[in-house]
Order: structure tokens, then sequence, then C-alpha cells
């Protein structure tokens, strides 16, 4: 096994493609729906605001991946500014954020590749099948080589934005008529912000250029100038879809919940073979968000390997190809989990949740930077300091408050995990692996105990027949032999 | 070294399906998945019981079986690949 440093070989060019393969990727086709659903036709607003608001924590995204061009983006700020928990947190959350943008780009293909194949053929029910498939695909060419799924996608990239691009001037020349006054209960003030807590994650990929630091070229210069030209572009293209896409079709057709609102308006506006060219683009945006997003999860996740918060092991990198394969494999394990969930609205905003929370502490980890090292160079840096980033922080916190409830109690639930793993690196590995070897042993112990009150005929609470006993009680000792071996080598492991 | 390797691999997996497979029942039981608390005579009122055992013999195996797999593969490291 290999342990190299990746080579700085990235321009400004590819810096910003990495940074609209993340951003311009699924998002705008599969949120657009529900988001017009809470905000209905101020979603052009909504978008807008949105962009502004990413802007304020993007340019601390500037200053700090100028300064600290290192592999783990945020994670790698929040080290150096604070170490310890908060550093921890700070990966931890952009580890989640990343892992449910994945599986919502697995989901978002599955829907749109799902357009072109009959429901008798594979039924709707079975998109997990094909959310599944193509992760499994990315992972695979990710694994074979990164370089070359990377050039892939800065072509794909252009290709879309073009598309958008064709999409839009098509809308205008269609002839527009903006409806602010649709007869429609959509959209009522009290959803404004949940719209744009919700589409927050149009805007999310762009930190993939942060995250991915360390291997772009002259990074005081090319990252600042990547992140603020990556979020202008997608400003003006999100805001234009959004507008043509309301002006041609009725608010509840796109807001309807398995709706592709963007096929749709390229049906109104271009006929059948618009509608074809958005879903053809639509797959291609989700299979190039998820191969970045792939990136994205193996730099993070070898920062905190890296650090001792996950195993060393998934710092290897494969002999012949070069590539972070254990790591790549371990995430696509948990894209294909939360893909099975099988809910947009849901997946979407659990992500959003934890990159809201990691944008929080992103602007914190800067303030703290300006004090804590006030001589660290800094080729860029934030106006209007330190106005600016109080403004992220507090927009952050404020834009959760607004976060889907189920999303929120799983979010809560992660960052317990993410405290436990923490205990864990804390407390030693070898400590905990002792305990839990003690525990297993004390399992194995009472799961004998069990095959002896059932194999001398002790009454069991279930209704079993002579011939299910028997097994029980096989099986019972076939698990306390497993668990009391396992105990015994936990226990005397060397650590 | 190699023997090692082999027991620690096959009673971390072994570990890793039993704590699958009480999982899986867990599931199976709550949602009655081919009537198995009939078939079982199993109360409502104790299914509750039934799962937080499962779950906790289900987690506790899983870390367990982890823990050994991990040294498998540290194991792996240190002779390489």
């Amino acid at each position: 096994m290999n342990k190299s440093k990746t080579p700085r070989e990235l321009g400004l060019f590819q810096a910003v493609m990495i940074g609209l393969g993340g951003a311009v990727g699924i998002e705008i086709f599969v949120l657009l729906n529900y988001a017009t659903y809470l905000a209905g036709p101020r979603i052009v607003l909504v978008l807008f605001v949105c962009g502004i608001i990413n802007l304020l924590t993007m340019l601390s995204f500037c200053e700090l991946g100028a300064a600290i061009p290192e592999v783990g983006g945020e994670y790698s700020y929040a080290k150096a500014a604070f170490g310890g928990f908060l550093a921890f947190l700070t990966g931890w959350f952009r580890w989640i954020s990343n892992v449910f943008g994945a599986a919502l780009a697995a989901l978002g293909f599955a829907y749109h590749f799902l357009y072109f194949v009959p429901t008798n053929i594979i039924p709707v029910d079975e998109s997990l099948l094909v959310a599944l498939v193509a992760v499994a695909i990315i992972a695979v060419l990710t694994v074979l080589s990164i370089r070359g799924t990377m050039q892939m996608g800065a072509i794909i990239v252009i290709a879309f934005i073009a598309v958008f691009l064709v999409f839009i001037a098509a809308g205008i020349l269609h002839g527009l008529e903006l409806k602010l006054s649709y007869p429609t209960t959509l959209g009522e003030s009290s959803n404004f912000v949940a719209a744009v807590t919700y589409t927050f994650l149009m805007f999310l990929g762009m930190r993939a250029i942060a995250a991915g630091g360390a291997v772009v070229k002259k990074p005081g210069k090319n990252i600042p100038r990547a992140i603020i030209l990556s979020a202008v572009l997608l400003m003006v293209l999100y805001c234009g879809i959004a507008y043509v896409t309301i002006s041609v079709v009725s608010l509840e057709e796109i807001a309807a919940p398995t709706a592709l609102p963007l096929s749709i308006a390229a049906k109104e506006i271009l006929g059948e073979a618009g509608a074809i060219i958005l879903t053809i683009a639509g797959i291609v945006a989700a299979l190039s968000s998820l191969s970045t997003a792939i990136m994205v999860q193996s730099s993070i996740t070898r920062g905190l390997s890296r650090d001792g918060y996950l195993p060393k092991f998934l710092l290897s990198t494969h002999r012949r190809f070069k590539t972070p394969h254990i790591v790549i494999i371990f995430g696509s394990i948990f894209y294909i989990l939360f893909a099975a969930t099988g809910v947009v609205e849901f997946v979407g905003s659990v992500a959003a949740f934890a990159s809201l929370l990691g944008f929080a502490l992103v602007n914190l980890s800067l303030m703290k930077l300006r004090v804590k090292k006030p001589y660290l160079p800094r080729p860029f840096k934030v106006p209007l300091y330190p106005y600016t980033p109080i403004a992220g922080i507090l927009v952050s916190l404020i834009l959760l408050i607004f976060i889907e409830p189920r999303a929120f109690s799983l979010g809560i639930g992660l960052i317990a995990l993410g405290l436990l793993a923490y205990y864990v690196k804390m407390v030693g590995y070898h400590r905990i692996r002792i305990a839990f070897g003690g525990v297993s042993l004390g399992i194995g112990g009472f799961t004998t105990f069990l095959a002896y009150r059932v194999g001398t005929g002790f009454t069991v609470p279930l209704a079993l027949s002579p011939q299910l006993t028997t097994i029980l009680f096989y099986f019972l000792i076939f698990v306390s032999i497993i668990s009391i071996l396992a105990g015994i080598f936990n226990i005397v492991s060397k650590g | 070294m190699k023997i090692r390797k082999f027991v620690v691999t096959f009673f971390g997996v072994t570990q890793e399906v039993i704590g699958a497979l009480a999982i899986v029942f867990a599931y199976v039981l709550y949602y009655n998945i081919l009537d198995i608390r009939i078939n079982l005579e199993i109360p409502l009122e104790h299914v509750s019981v039934y799962l937080l055992l499962l779950f906790v013999f289900g987690f506790i195996s899983i870390l367990s079986g982890f823990f050994l797999i991990r040294e498998r593969l540290e194991l792996e490291g240190e002779g390489g690949l």
C-alpha cells in the first residue's frame, strides 16, 4: 500500500469546474419542485437570496482556502483555528453533508433515468435499485482513476451549462409571462425562509474547490477567483432557470412531489426533444455530482483518518491506480444506505442541516484565526470583516430553525454518533476495544446460560416445536462460542 | 501471523453476520412479517422488550466484529498487500 502526497495539478479553469461540477449538479433538477411548493412564484427571489447568503460564507472559504490550501477543506481550517473537538465536529458535519448530497445525486439519477424506462419494465418503486447501480458504477470509475473522471467531469460541466443557457434563451424567445399573481395556495410567507434553507444545497458544491485545495496550482490566487466566479455564475444560471420554468409551466405541475420541473418546462418550450435533452442533462448532472461527492468525501475521510478520528487503514491508496479505494468503497456504502430512504426532501434537508452547521463553524474558524494567527499569509481577505463572517454565522443558525423536523432529528442523532466517535478517540481505541471484548464475553456467558435453559427443558417464552427448540439450542451454543472467543480476542489484542 | 489473520477474520465476520441477523430478526418481529408474532405466540406488549434485547445484542456483536476485522486489515497493512 502507498501513502503518497497528492500532486498540485489543477489550474483556475479546473478549479472552477470542480466548483460548478459540485454545485451545478443534480440539485437544480430535483430540489426545484419542493422549493416551488414552499415558495410559490417567489422561487426566483428565494434563489437570489440563497446565492447572496452563500456568498457570505464563500468569502470566508476564499480567505481560508488561500491561506490554508490543504486536503480537507473546512476541516483543515477548523483544525488550524481550534484543533480538537471543534475541528472534528466541522469535519463530521462536512462528511454528513457530503454523504447525503451523494445520496441525493443517486436518487436524482434514478428519477431521471426512469423517465426513459416504461414503468412496466422497471417499476418506479425500483428506483432505489437504479440509484444503487449508479453509485457502484461511479465508485468503480473513481477507483480506476480519479484524474480520468475529473477530466471527464470538466467536459460534462461545460456541456450542461451550455444546455442551461440554451434552455434559458429558448424560454426567453418562447415568450415569458411571469405569473406572480398566479391563483395558488403555494408559497405562503412563512415558507419563504424554509425554501431558502432547502435550496441552500444548490450552492454548496462550490466548497469542493476549497476541499480540493491541495491539488490546485497557485492556491492563493486561484481558489478565491474560482469560488467567486462559481458563485456568480451559479446565481445567474439558477435564477434564469427558475424564472423560465415558472413562467412556462403551472406552479402546481412543477411542485408535484415526483415532478421533473426542468423536463416539464423544456417540453413546453422545445417539445419532446427538449424534455429528452434536459432529462439526459439531469442524468449527467447526477453522475457528475456523485463523482465530485466521492472525491470530496475521500478527502474529508482521509483528513479525519490522518488525525486519528477514523482508522488509519482508510488512508491507504490502491497500489496500481493510486486512488483511495478503501475510502471510496466505505463512503459508497453510506450513499446507498441513505439513498434507500427514497425521499428527496428528507435527504436534501439532512445535507442542508449539516452544511449550515459546517458553514457557521467555518466563519467561526476565520474569526479565530484572525486573532490566533494574525501574521498568517492571506492572499485574499474577507471584505467588511468582522461583519461578513458574523452575518454568515447568524444566517446559518437562523436557517437551521427552518429545517424539516425529521431531518433535524436525524441530524441531531448523527451529531450524537459523531460525539461517540470523538469519545472513542479521547478514551483510546484500545480501552474501548477491551470494554467491548468484555461485553462480548458477558453476552457469550449469558447465551450459554440460555442454551442450558433450553437444553434442560426449562420453559421458553416462545411457542417452538421440538425441532425448532433443538435448532435454537445449537444456535445458542454457536453464538456463545463465537461471542466468548471474539471477546477473548478483543481483550488480549495488542491494540 | 497467517493463523491469527484467519482466526480474527473468521470470528469478526461471524460476529458481524450474527449481529446483522439479530437486527433483521428485530425488523421481522416489529413488522410481523410472515406472522412471526402469531407463530411464536409473542404477546404484543412483549415485542418492545424483544426489540431492545435484539438491537443491543446486534449492535454489540457488530461493533465487536468490527474491531476484529479492523485488526485483520491492520495486520494486512503491516504485512503489505
